[in-house]
């Protein structure tokens, strides 16, 4: 136990601190299962055991997710090694300029969160690192995930905060509006290899990154997964949301399968070590 | 407090339909043959605010207890502690933390959660505070951790459903009444089902430091047949923590 702790309260330092960089699973090839027959040029893969195109596993995504609107800051914010692949780049693919597309309100939202991110007092402070659930679609673009599909779902488990999103296939109806939740209503299907998922009923809590770019409660997330090979999925979620963007905007991550914890994710019980410490750095006198 | 009544008066309005399970219903299966134990369950009981038998109290309601011959079996010391524990339980019950429940006091805590079942492996996935259980078919638990949730491993013994589950912390509790254990927990849980609705649930308890022999708890989990069923959220530590938290800049 006691090492255990020791180990999350460094964490939660490094998540407040740092979200330093990830372990990457290798993006060797692996054994290549039997599959089903492939479209033209494509990959297909193996079927489940209710036929579902199998992308079962341990996935990790590529590259940073700092500040998803340019892949080079957190380098030059913390001065750790420049990677002058990353300079000028950004996961979002539309609009061309990789800006989130925000309302003048919002974009002045966002500068705030910004002037207080070397040092936040709680408000500004990424619900990430508070270890609330990620949202969508961060909790694909954080740290290692499990892909799980039991027939007529497909399951994504995370090992950060023990974060779960069900994903039913059944072509039911979402839940009343309403209800808003941290990780949303996703309801999805296949169409042929890719995944498809719709997600709505989303609170808005979540951040998209460590530095505050953020949703409202009437965002809702058009998600593909593509496998592209056995151990490679791309992934864009288009974003909609009217009461903060003046258009939809898309965000592109590729996930690559993580060999490194063999079948099994931790329990990362994140807040049960980390409130604490949390509130005590942060509520410091003179805050 | 008032939340958590009406669930289960929902839950048990829910059951009313099929409080009988019909004479010979063949239990869902899966392709292998076991039997199937996928969907969304719950049990409808008052164990979470205490496991043995207990009349009303103001915001606690009365019920007849889940443990065989309703006693538990403390070491003297241990009798003393849980004393204390109960004494001490509106903050000292890891429940007002909100931290992971622990096993088996997340089956029976009144919120619902969903089995899902492969072959090699089972999940649960849990309401509360987002709960995840794994269950591997296979290996032996690992060496050198200490889980909230412990660490499960399960087998099938006929049409029932064995889950070990070792590798605990000792900060859980049993229930709001103080009833504890350390971190030598020992749990075996058996899920039977007996008809398309119901599972009979039965938990083993284990712990040589905390008890004087081994005890049980059973009690039936039913299945929520509501309308659009889903589990949805119970982020309790996202609740009340405007004193310290405030929320994001609006």
């Amino acid at each position: 136990m006691k090492n255990y702790l020791r180990s999350s309260i460094v964490l939660a330092v490094m998540v407040v601190l740092a979200q330093g960089p990830r372990a990457i699973g290798a993006a060797d090839q692996g054994a290549q299962r039997p599959a089903a027959p492939a479209p033209a040029g494509g990959y297909a893969p193996a079927r489940t055991s209710d036929g579902q195109p199998d992308i079962q596993g341990i996935w990790n995504p590529i590259g940073t997710f700092y500040n998803i609107q340019d892949l080079g800051f957190q380098a030059r914010y913390q001065n750790f090694r420049d990677d002058p692949a990353q300079r000028g780049k950004s996961l979002i693919i539309d609009p061309p300029d990789g800006k989130i597309p925000y309302q003048p309100w919002a974009a002045e939202k966002v500068k705030l969160v910004l002037e207080h991110h070397a040092d936040p007092t709680p408000q500004f402070l990424d619900p990430n690192a508070r270890c609330f659930m990620q949202g969508v679609p961060r909790h694909l673009n954080n740290r290692e995930f499990e892909i799980f599909q039991p027939p007529g779902y497909v399951v994504v488990f995370n090992m950060a905060h023990h974060t779960y999103r069900a994903i039913p296939l059944n072509g039911g109806p979402h839940i009343p509006e309403p209800i808003k939740l941290w990780m949303g209503d996703s309801r999805g299907r296949w169409d042929g290899n890719t995944l498809v998922v719709d997600v709505t009923n989303n609170n808005d809590q979540p951040w998209f990154d460590v530095v505050g770019s953020f949703h409202s409660d009437a965002m809702r997330v058009a998600e593909r997964f593509v496998p592209i090979n056995a151990d490679t999925i791309e992934y864009t979620s288009v974003i909609t949301d009217p009461k903060v963007y003046t258009r939809p905007w898309t965000m592109k991550l590729t996930f690559v399968r993580n060999k490194d914890y063999g079948a099994e994710l931790y329990e990362e019980a994140c807040f049960e070590s980390n409130e604490r410490t949390l509130e005590l750095m942060l509520s410091r006198p003179g805050r | 407090m008032t939340t958590r009544l009406i669930g289960i008066v929902v839950a048990t309005v829910a059951i009313a339909a099929f409080a009988k399970p019909a004479a010979g219903q063949a239990l869902p299966r899966t392709a292998d043959g076991k039997p199937d134990l996928s969907g969304i369950w719950q049990a409808v009981n008052t164990a979470n605010w205490n496991i043995l038998a207990h009349a009303a109290e103001k915001d606690v309601p009365a019920g007849l207890g889940v443990v065989e011959g309703n006693e538990i079996p403390y070491q003297p010391s241990a009798a003393a502690k849980q004393k204390a524990n109960f004494a001490n339980r509106a903050t000292a019950d890891p429940e007002s933390k909100c931290y992971l429940p622990g096993v088996p006091r997340i089956t029976y805590m009144p919120y619902p959660f969903q089995i899902f079942q492969t072959p090699g492996h089972i999940a649960i996935t849990y309401e509360y505070v987002h709960a995840v259980r794994r269950i591997f078919m296979k290996e032996s638990h690992p060496d050198g951790v200490e889980w909230f949730m412990g660490d499960s491993r399960g087998r099938w013994e006929g049409d029932t459903l064995v889950v070990d589950v070792a590798n605990f912390t000792d900060q859980t509790w049993f229930d709001r009444s103080g009833n504890f254990h350390s971190a030598d927990l020992h749990v075996i849980e058996r899920y039977t089902p007996i008809s398309t609705n119901q599972i009979n649930y039965e938990a083993t308890i284990e712990d040589p430091k905390v008890f004087t022999r081994p005890w049980k708890m059973s009690m039936p989990l039913y299945r929520r047949l509501d309308k659009g069923m889903r589990i949805l959220e119970n982020e309790c530590y996202a609740f009340g923590l405007e004193h310290t938290w405030l929320k994001p800049p609006q």
